[in-house]
């Protein structure tokens, strides 16, 4: 079972899943989930579900050890003098961090050692043969399970949560195993908070015909998403990015759109896939994308595209370092010097540029992934740095920021930023992604395109044509969703017969222009490796 | 309970009408004849299906292995059998199966003869149940055809007019030689048949009992894909599933392969000349079984002949 | 109020921070205005604001940010 959208996925380990949960009473049920749970890691990752339960184990007796401590210090500072209540506080507040501390030290070290031991010790080794001396750090590799990166960012919310008392401690371990390990949300995200899915998952409801349906359905659109759009781009993306030193920089422009492209379909298709899983059983996962290629601003797009990611790192990194008591003395005495326009921007900065090194290092440890990273700090930085200028000369001239030239502009802009980027995220080591770049810059002429050279590496005109028309159409079910139009309540509304031609044309639409079988590689699950 | 029978009932009536529909579609995706330009895909295995019905004796499935060291010309031109090589590159089970049944459609050869390196290829999950789902709805294997459709395609199949000159054996006269240093060393080892595979080879077992063919394994000669291990799991499994199975890389005697001289890719494919040697030792084989008789006076296999001429002329010339 | 609104304003002039009920979940507010309206507001009102009570709800209107301002106020 290697993705959401494998045969044993799709026709066996959910449809049994749904049938046992749809025929076993109440209690049960929480059961029947946990167990699919367990049967999919372990298909997935085999004898790495160890590491699930060991983790599911420590986080569990964590969380409970923060409570104990919160508990303890409360009853002693009921029975304190009020001189002395500071300085408990500050006890009780010490022993939670060292809790909290060993919790990080555990999961993100696990996390560090699988993922990252590589990247550290080659580069290493590099350094010390830059030196001239010998490389003797030995280079492990490592299994990783299935979705660890998302894992791991799920428990640490959870503990850190229970810490900032925002949350109680759970004390039921199948309650908090479920939790963690919920198989539609285990390999790609979205990345659930405690509050949003623990109870319901516990409560495990009962099947629903209208549940039923809206999940079934989108789960068919996540699949027409991937297996028409992106697995229909991957050759032409892989022929582009393994021999980029063929092509003309036009045809690596065009690639790198591709690849944008073929990003979305995939990750956004497996979260339809993923949430539409979750939906069969009445469970509402967090919303991963809002139509992300809408965004005006680099910052806006990254509120609308892997969303679940982005507040997490706005919540746990983000606040916490700009709200810090140095990063509050910074702020105020910025704000003395630069005025409370700029002021502010130098402590957010600090804040940012820790998110977003977190963010290129959580997609993998590679240099390209960093600078990955470090390109979207600069552009929101940059952004925030001119914001008031463009303010004052927008002004100046009677632009109206509101038109919609102007916001279409704003959007194309975004849009070209972002397929930069993505063509270092997705190209094989930093170095070539800035010889990409470069041919991009010094190599370019319209003619390979125009003469349709186009079509001799890997896709052709059918396909074009396809792909354009489908976008077409997400434009428009973008732009209805932007209006509030929720479409899948929508159709679910339908009679009957309606219902059933719609699910009948997507099918037959999936089977027809679905690029699988011969002449087709399909692209491997994106962000599962991550 | 009787609202989840209600339910179950509804989903089976959508899953039918779906299955329904994709049938119905699929008649315009199937390829209108087996020519490349239809959308056939390899078109050379499938050229049987070219051949005027019940011409052919003998038909071979396998993969590059057969149809680089059988030459049906060759076999003609010894014995007046007729026989076809159903090979195509990397074959597996699964689709020499869907050959068979679609070369059975049409002819009723006596023998069907199984290359057995097929046997040894691992199958992805995934085109097992490909191949077995598109027996019945070929829309999953034609799809892709929404390209190049045209509106001959919503008319009804015009018959099949592709066959190959050389009856599916690709010429081959390169000569590039073979290590043998650890070729066939004797072992009692067993090298283990996927078991999809061996359910398989039953299923294809089956297949041509029920059109009254005799199955036979046969193992062309190649240093790079055969070994003892494998031949002894081969001979297990046609023990127990009490099929006939014959091992050239066991015979060099009966088939004196010179790996110097005989393979055009190091001893991964045999050449024109090593072919030379396996059809004549099959020649003589069929000869031996007095299952078939000569062809050769027979005015309706005239065209056997003068493509024997064009084979002589062409093939034989050029090595 | 009063007093949060001029702060407010100052910051954002281009919102209506009087009517608006989804400050942040309209994406009207950046991370870069909650910085600086927490930089303000603990001048002003002289009070901290603990990194918890940075969520959504907090911020999405300037009546809800003056309730979390009087329970900060009330705990001390």
């Amino acid at each position: 079972m290697a993705s959401y959208f494998s045969p044993q996925y799709l026709a066996l380990l959910l449809p049994a899943t749904v049938g046992l949960y749809a025929i076993t009473p109440h209690r049960a049920r929480r059961v029947i989930l946990l167990l699919a749970s367990y049967v999919f890691f372990w298909a997935v990752s085999g004898s790495l579900i160890v590491y699930l339960l060991f983790s599911t184990l420590s986080i569990h007796h964590l969380g409970l050890w923060l409570e104990l401590t919160a508990r303890n210090g409360k009853e002693k500072l009921a029975l304190a003098e009020s001189d002395q209540r500071k300085a408990i506080r500050a006890g009780i507040q010490r022993q939670q961090r060292g809790i909290i501390l060993l919790a990080v030290v555990i999961h993100i070290g696990l996390l560090l050692t699988l993922k990252y031991s590589h990247f550290f010790l080659s580069n290493g080794n590099a350094l010390l043969r830059f030196l001239h001396m010998p490389a003797i750090l030995p280079v492990p590799s490592f299994l990783l399970p299935i979705g660890i990166s998302f894992y791991t960012l799920q428990a640490v919310s959870y503990l850190i949560d229970v810490y900032r008392g925002k949350i109680p401690a759970d004390h039921n371990l199948f309650r908090l195993a479920l939790f963690l390990g919920f198989f539609p949300q285990m390999m790609e995200g979205p990345i659930c908070r405690y509050e949003q899915t623990a109870q319901r998952l516990w409560e495990a409801p009962p099947m629903c015909w209208n549940n039923f349906l809206l999940g079934g359905q989108r789960i068919l659109w996540g699949i027409i998403k991937k297996m028409v759009v992106a697995d229909r781009l991957n050759i032409f993306i892989l022929n582009v990015f393994s021999d980029y030193d063929q092509y003309n920089g036009s045809i690596i422009a065009v690639a790198a759109i591709c690849y944008t492209i073929q990003l979305y379909m995939d990750f956004s298709g497996t979260i339809d896939v993923a949430l539409g899983s979750a939906q069969l059983f009445g469970v509402a996962l967090p919303e991963n994308f809002q139509r992300p290629f809408f965004s005006r601003t680099i910052s806006e797009f990254w509120q609308r595209w892997h969303i679940t990611l982005g507040t997490w790192f706005k919540d746990y990194i983000f606040y916490p370092v700009s709200m810090s008591k140095p990063m509050k003395k910074l702020t105020s005495k910025a704000r003395k010097r630069f005025g409370p326009r700029y002021g502010p921007i130098l402590t957010s900065s600090v804040a940012l540029l820790c998110v977003w090194l977190c963010n290129g290092l959580w997609h993998g440890s590679a240099w390209n992934y960093i600078f990955f990273g470090l390109y979207h700090f600069a552009l929101i930085f940059a952004g925030n740095l001119v914001q008031p200028l463009v303010l004052t000369v927008t002004e100046r001239l009677h632009i109206n920021r509101n038109h919609i030239a102007y916001r279409l502009m704003q959007t194309l802009r975004t849009c070209i930023l972002v397929c930069i980027g993505e063509l270092f995220f997705r190209a094989e080591g930093l170095k070539n992604g800035l010889k990409m770049a470069w041919r991009m810059v010094t190599d370019w002429s319209f003619t390979p395109i125009l003469k349709g050279n186009l079509f001799a590496y890997g896709i052709d005109g059918p396909d074009t044509v396809l792909v354009v028309l489908f976008l077409v159409l997400l434009l428009v079910v973008g732009i209805l969703q932007e209006r509030g139009v929720k479409l899948g309540e929508a159709l679910v509304s339908k009679s009957w017969p309606v219902r059933i031609a719609v699910y009948y044309a997507a099918t037959c639409f999936l089977v027809i222009f679905g690029a699988y079988g011969i002449g087709y590689i399909p692209v491997d699950p994106i962000y599962a490796g991550f | 309970m009787v609202k989840i029978a209600k339910t179950l009932l509804g989903l089976a009536a959508f899953a039918m009408g779906l299955l329904v529909i994709l049938y119905g579609l699929s008649f315009l995706f199937v390829p209108k004849n087996n020519t490349k330009d239809a959308g056939m895909e390899e078109i050379y295995a499938n050229g049987i299906q070219g051949e005027p019905p019940n011409s052919i004796d003998v038909v071979v499935v396998g993969d590059s292995e057969s149809y680089s060291s059988i030459s049906p010309l060759h076999i003609w031109k010894t014995t007046g059998y007729t026989s076809y090589v159903c090979g195509s590159g990397r074959q597996y089970l699964s689709y020499s199966k869907t050959l068979l049944e679609r070369a059975f459609e049409t002819q009723s050869p006596k023998l069907v003869i199984l290359e057995t390196l097929c046997i040894y290829r691992q199958i992805p999950a995934k085109t097992v149940v490909m191949d077995e789902v598109s027996r019945y709805l070929p829309i999953l294997r034609y799809h892709d055809r929404w390209k190049v459709m045209t509106r001959e395609d919503f008319s009804p199949t015009d018959g099949n007019s592709y066959t190959t000159p050389y009856k599916g054996y690709r010429h081959n006269n390169k000569v590039s030689g073979a290590d043998t240093s650890n070729y066939m060393a004797q072992t009692e080892k067993i090298a283990s048949i996927p078991l999809v595979n061996r359910l398989l080879v039953k299923q294809i077992q089956e297949l041509c009992e029920a059109n009254g063919a005799k199955l036979l394994l046969l193992s062309t000669p190649s240093t790079v894909n055969w070994n003892y291990q494998r031949h002894n799991g081969i001979q297990e499994l046609a023990d127990e599933l009490d099929l006939e199975y014959i091992d050239l890389n066991t015979k060099p005697q009966e088939v004196p392969i010179d790996w110097s001289t005989d393979t055009y890719d190091r001893g991964d494919h045999l050449n024109y000349s090593g072919s030379r040697k396996v059809s004549q030792f099959l020649a003589k084989y069929l000869e031996g079984t007095q299952m078939f008789s000569d062809r050769r006076g027979d005015s309706k296999y005239a065209s056997w002949n003068t493509l024997l001429q064009d084979y002589e002329a062409k093939v034989e010339k050029a090595s | 109020m009063e007093q949060l609104l001029e702060i407010l304003e100052e910051i954002r002039p281009d919102l209506d921070f009087v009517g608006c009920q989804d400050l942040i979940d309209g994406h009207h507010l950046n991370s870069l205005d909650i910085i600086s309206i927490v930089a303000e507001i603990e001048d002003a009102f002289d009070v901290t604001v603990p990194t918890v009570e940075v969520i959504p709800h907090n911020f999405n209107s300037a009546q809800n940010l003056w309730a979390m301002i009087q329970r900060l106020q009330e705990e001390g």
